[in-house]
């Protein structure tokens, strides 16, 4: 894993007294332990990736306290994990990215949320919407509404989000509801400080064991004719019993205000933002202090009706603050009132956007809507200003610039395995034509940026395969599918290879074979390298993927005839590979391992290694490449080819030559990419490799001695 | 923190910071030490971000926020942070990276009213801007005016030297700049604390964190006394990234152009142009000599009269200015680098300098009782040994190498990786540099001088008719650049441009002279240009087809490459001789 969470998990031993300082991800991980939780599910994914990690790393913790964590092959899996909490009384967390995370584990969502729950079922969602975000843009809200799951959306602050978890597990109990938290980007990754309480050992764990298995219960079960029964349950008995736990609890919050005749409802995860929107206008004080009531809902499904009733009733205009589209709690609440003939103008997207993230200066641009209408008393001069000068800047700065600034996304890291396969598709497709590329998800999408700009499609996480089997047959050459291991446990195995095999489709699927789940934090998977491995191999400067034969060995099984490991840096090997599979006369499916270790991981091993053999006095060398300035052609195609950020350029030493010359600067870990570049693809004549011995031997040293004068006299001026 | 925090806005509002930084900068630690002094400082703050998958070397920001009311006297009460940054409403941007620097004050974020900038002046090349064809890089200077005008402070610190000169990474050296700025005023003994408190890599952060205080410390008093002489509160004035213009460029000391003789150039040379090209023609003499000799530098000189005496004859003709004889000083740098093209003689010769040695010494950090093994990639081909051999020689090898090639076989060429630390190495090296003699005769040598003349005759031509229309042909010569296929490209796409677009000048091409004949030169000129400017646009040439069809010019030819037909197998057949079988 990419980090060591060793401070982390001394915090999560922290008991009532003391004050827990540190990210709002971190904050819901303490939350499940001081709410009793038995067990921990999920599939990593920022923003919540740290959540299972802690709990990974904390297992002797956790075996003290009795709590099982379980690192689920996908989100599926997690979902199907809260299965513990039909029949037994046994708090459960699950957590994972959504919306992505939540359209796989929908269907085991669907049968859990059927016959309800008996334990508390709580799922974490790291809400990926907005700036920052990497998967398609929809709202978790949907899922909650179809499958009825509380959706807790608590504001922002570190002590009520930890509340709100220990109110989600009471909740779900108390309504049989399967209960979803969600946070936004932003608030897993705020820094913030709350009191804590002590840990509850769950009174069932796997330290105090269930003696039997529950009696059989048929309306236990996601199967005709209970389903019917368990609908109507829903409207009839769990979603009141939630919407009386919500007023009993007083989970949503209402803040009166001056203007008591105006309303604002929001949703908790946005209440911070409106509140220094509100202090554009001078309508808010730094401690949230308002002039306009606020509804702050912390539970967004389900609503209360006599709660925004009771909110909206008196008021002559209430607006309603919703990120994301469709507005579902808008619709609804206009349903209520128009059902309950209050007349009371309700706003929200008529203000505001339809689609985006809500910022400050998103929801103020709203408010100042709100406040013409409906607070006149309200200067709202220095707020406009303030927006137009906003505008302005940015106008300025554009027009300064006589082109826009060119973006800059993530990218491979430096010496990553999976770059070199992207310079060998860019050659195999020159000299074949080009391919449709079928992509996917994982570190590998980053090939779909500059300066590769590969791939016809992304339809998810191991879909690659899948999603070219209708384009394969209309095709005139053959389609490649790109899939990461990570992608390939998730789901790509079933999805992808079992049905085209089963299909005897003709297709190509490269699998990087990098040893982890490296795009979302380098966790481990079934594929990844042994302890054993890492402590056994002499060599441990090489990758350790080979140690691992799970995928080679699944693929045989299912009968894959054509299989290629090609080590992804022996770019021209892996040319010659790409260029026999989509010749070759075998019209079955052609799997290509593109075997090699995740740099990040490997350079974690390698380092506390390497750094102990230097103090020791051994020989160590190190590899680095450069480029003669005075050969460069300053044509860039090796860049093109590369992209590493090692390997940029600079102004040309030569006065008479105008365009810049590539560099290698520091940071090169010596991966060997740019010289296999300069042969597979006959780049330029500047590259050199450069081996530098550190303590070496003493008859490499006298070697050295002898051949350095000779070479040395060789030398021209 | 002091008082001049809780002044601000009467203690109202939060401080804001905005800190921008690239994936593995430490932005998270940074953030982490910033709120960790706070509120050992008695404050309340936050901090937030959007990481994502930007870890992985794109930019992202952290924001901060710090109530400048101790905890202590808010009577239990909490100030509501935003996790948003407001645009405007900053008290400091900073940033790791001027482009990213720039890009967060373009989305609006600082405001020339209330804003400090700290920011790096060193820049991080993006991939778009590494991967053009000629030179993608953002011009610095817009980029440091535009954080000057939008600022009320801001100083550019060179974070980048900072944090080498301490080994440590960048977030230590944007910590001690964001201390000693006084946006925080957290007591630099309390920051240097949560830094020792942090463990690992402390020592190397410290020495970071002393540096930027210092430098960003210097400057403030620096600006305090020029205010307290002035009488009043002057912005911040650093110095700013010059614009470092190609033509500009300075040699650098550590490159072996570093002694480009002035001295090559002799009087009689110099009598013989005028002293705005003088600069250009010494370095093109001087390099023309090293590439071959006298008289090869000679045959420059003879060639660079002609062009000198075209400029002057087309400036006395249509009475236009001589523009400082841009004409012939830019002919002086392409002529002399076109003469001097790159072939395996002479890299040899370049990487068999004593200078080059010791460059890559430097380059890769070689400490005292280190050993350096250096590897050379080379991959001679055909056409690299066919240009220096005699034309009939070249030509019969390289119908062999075609062969090879129509039958299927890629062409022939020789992965090399040459240990040039070792004496069979650099024996090989001075082997080749030796050639230098055969280069006259060779095959390659008569290429390029006939196609120097194409270039040369239209460009006289074009300078006797119209100057502009001259120096857009003299400007051409850029795009002749290195070796093999890149080389190919640009010299026939030159061809092919001087042949459609210069009109009658190409003298060589008349025959195959277009319509555009009959066009004016201005617009020719501007033909030129435009088709240029697309040629380094992309490797495929799809912009410079674009441009030519819009002058009314012939798509470039399709050159003659081995077809490999590549289809998948028609399954019916395929299950028919399955069947036959």
């Amino acid at each position: 894993m990419e980090i060591q969470f060793t401070h982390e998990i001394a915090q999560l031993r922290q008991g009532a007294g003391t004050t827990f300082h540190g990210e709002g991800i971190l904050a819901i991980t303490k939350a499940l332990l001081q709410a009793g939780v038995a067990y921990v599910g999920g599939y990593q994914g920022a923003p919540v990736s740290h959540l299972l990690d802690v709990m990974v790393q904390a297992k002797p913790y956790m075996d003290e306290l009795g709590v099982h964590v379980e690192a689920c092959s996908n989100e599926a899996s997690a979902a199907a994990m809260l299965g513990a909490s039909l029949h037994y009384p046994l708090r459960g967390a699950v957590t994972w990215k959504s919306v992505v995370g939540t359209n796989v584990a929908s269907d085991a969502l669907s049968n859990l949320s059927s016959p309800g729950v008996r334990g508390g079922a709580l799922i974490i969602v790291g809400d990926d919407y907005g700036e920052g975000a990497s998967v398609i843009q929809e709202r978790t809200q949907a899922f909650a509404l179809k499958s009825s799951l509380a959706l807790f959306d608590p504001r922002p602050d570190l002590g009520l989000m930890v509340r709100m978890v220990e109110e989600a597990f009471r909740l779900s109990e108390a309504s049989n509801m399967p209960a979803i938290l969600q946070l936004r980007i932003r608030a897993c990754h705020v820094r913030g400080s709350f009191a804590c309480k002590d840990n509850i050992a769950p009174a069932m764990s796997t330290r105090a064991l269930l003696d039997e298995p529950a009696p059989f219960d048929y309306a236990k079960l996601a199967h005709p004719p209970v389903i019917f029964g368990h609908e109507k349950l829903k409207a009839s008995e769990r979603i009141p019993a939630a919407r009386r736990q919500i007023v009993e609890r007083g989970l949503n919050e209402l803040f009166p205000g001056r203007h008591a005749d105006t309303g604002i409802i929001v949703q908790g995860g946005l209440y911070n933002a409106l509140i220094r929107a509100l202090q554009q206008f001078g309508l808010a004080d730094a401690f949230g202090g308002a002039d306009v009531p606020i509804l702050v809902l912390n539970v967004t499904f389900p609503l209360v009706p006599e709660q925004i009733a009771e909110f909206c009733g008196p008021k002559r205009g209430v607006l309603m603050l919703e990120e994301g589209q469709p507005e579902f709690i808008e619709q609804e609440i206009a349903t209520l009132l128009r059902r309950r003939d209050i007349q009371t103008p309700l706003h929200g997207k008529d203000f505001l956007p339809q689609a985006g993230e809500y910022s400050v200066e998103v929801i103020a641009a709203g408010l100042l809507e709100f406040v013409r209408h409906y607070l006149p008393g309200t200067a709202t001069a220095p707020v406009e200003a303030w927006l137009a000068a906003n505008r302005e800047r940015r106008a300025q700065v554009a027009g300064r610039l006589d082109r826009p600034l060119p973006p800059r996304p993530p990218g491979f890291c430096i010496g990553c395995p999976e770059r070199p396969v992207f310079s060998a598709l860019k050659l195999a497709q020159a000299e074949v034509g080009r391919v449709h590329i079928a992509a996917d998800i994982g570190c590998h999408s980053f090939a779909t940026f500059e300066p590769f700009s590969s791939g016809h499609s992304i339809l998810g996480y191991g879909m690659s395969l899948a999603s070219r089997a209708g384009v394969g047959p209309m095709m005139q050459r053959r389609t490649l599918a790109i899939m990461g291991d990570g992608g390939f446990w998730h789901n790509g195995l079933i999805t992808g290879v079992q049905s085209a095999l089963f299909n005897k489709d003709d297709a190509v699927l490269l699998i990087f074979k990098n040893g982890y789940t490296s795009a979302t934090g380098t966790q481990e998977i079934i594929s990844t390298p042994s302890d054993q491995a890492r402590a056994e191999t002499a060599d441990k400067l090489g990758s350790l993927t080979h140690t691992n034969q799970t995928i080679e060995t699944t693929l045989k099984g299912l009968g894959v005839e054509w299989m290629r490991t090609v080590h992804t840096y022996r770019v021209e090997a892996m040319r010659k590979t790409l260029i026999e599979a989509f010749t070759a006369p075998f019209a079955g499916l052609k799997v290509i391992i593109a075997e090699g270790e995740c740099q990040l991981e490997r350079q974690r091993r390698i380092r506390p290694w390497l750094a102990s053999l230097r103090e020791r006095g051994e020989r160590v060398v190190r590899v680095r490449y450069g480029v003669d300035e005075d050969v460069c052609n300053g044509d860039h195609a090796c860049i093109r080819l590369s992209g590493c950020p090692t390997l940029t350029i600079k102004d040309n030493p030569d006065p008479l030559k105008v365009d810049p010359v590539a560099t290698v600067i520091d940071g090169c870990v010596g991966c060997g990419l740019c010289g296999e570049n300069a042969h597979a693809a006959t780049l330029c004549p500047s590259f050199y490799r450069a081996e530098v011995v550190t303590h070496p031997k003493w008859h490499e040293r006298l070697a050295d001695r002898l051949r350095g004068a000779l070479v040395r006299a060789l030398r021209t001026a | 923190m002091n008082a001049t925090m809780d002044e601000r806005r009467g203690g109202t509002e939060p401080i804001t910071l905005l800190l921008c930084a690239l994936g593995g900068e430490g932005g998270g630690v940074l953030s982490e030490w910033l709120v960790a002094a706070a509120r050992e400082a008695g404050y309340a703050a936050q901090s937030t971000s959007v990481p994502g998958v930007a870890q992985r070397t794109g930019a992202t920001t952290y924001y901060v926020e710090v109530f400048p009311v101790p905890v202590a006297d808010l009577g239990g009460r909490q100030p509501v942070f935003s996790l948003y940054p407001v645009p405007g409403a900053l008290d400091a941007l900073v940033s790791s990276e001027l482009l990213e620097t720039v890009r967060q004050i373009g989305n609006g974020m600082a405001s020339k009213a209330r804003t400090l900038i700290i920011t790096s002046s060193a820049r991080v090349l993006t991939t778009n801007e590494r991967m053009q064809m000629a030179d993608g890089r953002v011009p610095p200077a817009p980029l440091a005016g535009i954080v000057r005008e939008h600022s009320l402070t801001h100083h550019l610190v060179d974070m980048d030297g900072l944090t080498r000169e301490s080994g440590t990474i960048v977030s230590a050296v944007m910590f001690g700049a964001i201390a000693a700025s006084g946006v925080l005023s957290v007591p630099r003994d309390a920051c240097e604390a949560v830094i020792r408190a942090g463990g690992k890599g402390a020592e190397a952060s410290l020495r970071g964190f002393a540096r930027a205080w210092d430098h960003v410390s210097a400057e403030r008093e620096r600006v305090a006394f020029v205010g307290s002489v002035l009488g009043g509160a002057a912005p911040l004035l650093t110095a700013s990234p010059t614009d470092a213009s190609p033509s500009d460029a300075s040699p650098s000391t550590t490159s072996s152009f570093a002694a480009a003789p002035v001295t090559a150039l002799t009087a009689t040379a110099a009598a013989r142009f005028p002293s705005a090209v003088h600069d250009m023609l010494a370095l093109g003499c001087a390099r023309l000599l090293e590439y071959q000799d006298a008289a090869y530098r000679d045959l420059y000189l003879t060639r660079l009269d002609r062009v000198y005496a075209a400029e002057s004859a087309g400036v006395t003709a249509n009475a236009s200015g001589a523009r400082d004889w841009a004409t012939t000083r830019t002919t002086a740098r392409y002529l002399a680098l076109w003469m001097a093209y790159d072939d395996i003689v002479r890299v040899a010769e370049l990487k068999a300098r004593a200078s080059r040695a010791e460059r890559v010494r430097r380059e890769v950090r070689v400490a005292d009782g280190e050993l350096l093994r250096v590897y050379d990639y080379f991959k001679p081909g055909i056409p690299e040994v066919a240009a220096l051999l005699p034309p009939r020689w070249a030509g019969a090898l390289v119908r062999w190498d075609r062969g090879r090639q129509s039958r299927g076989k890629p062409s022939f060429a020789l992965p090399l990786k040459i240990g040039t630390h070792g004496v069979a190495g650099m024996l090989a090296l001075r082997a080749l540099a030796g050639l230098k003699g055969l280069r006259r005769h060779g095959s390659r040598y008569a290429q390029e001088q006939q196609a120097i003349e194409r270039w040369l005759g239209a460009l006289e031509t074009g300078a006797r008719l119209d100057w502009t229309l001259g120096n857009e042909i003299a400007e051409c010569g850029r795009l002749i650049k290195g070796y093999g296929s890149t080389n190919e490209r640009g010299k026939n796409n030159l061809l092919h441009v001087i042949a459609h677009l210069a009109g009658g000048a190409d003298a060589g091409a008349a025959s195959t002279a277009s319509p555009s004949t009959a066009v004016d030169s201005t617009a020719r000129a501007e033909a030129i240009r435009s088709a240029r400017v697309a040629a380094l646009a992309d490797e495929g040439g799809i912009a410079l087809d674009r441009s030519l069809a819009a002058h009314g010019a012939p798509p470039r030819p399709v050159p003659e490459v081995p077809i490999r037909f590549m289809r998948k197998p028609d399954p019916r057949a395929m299950a028919a001789k399955a069947a036959k079988s």
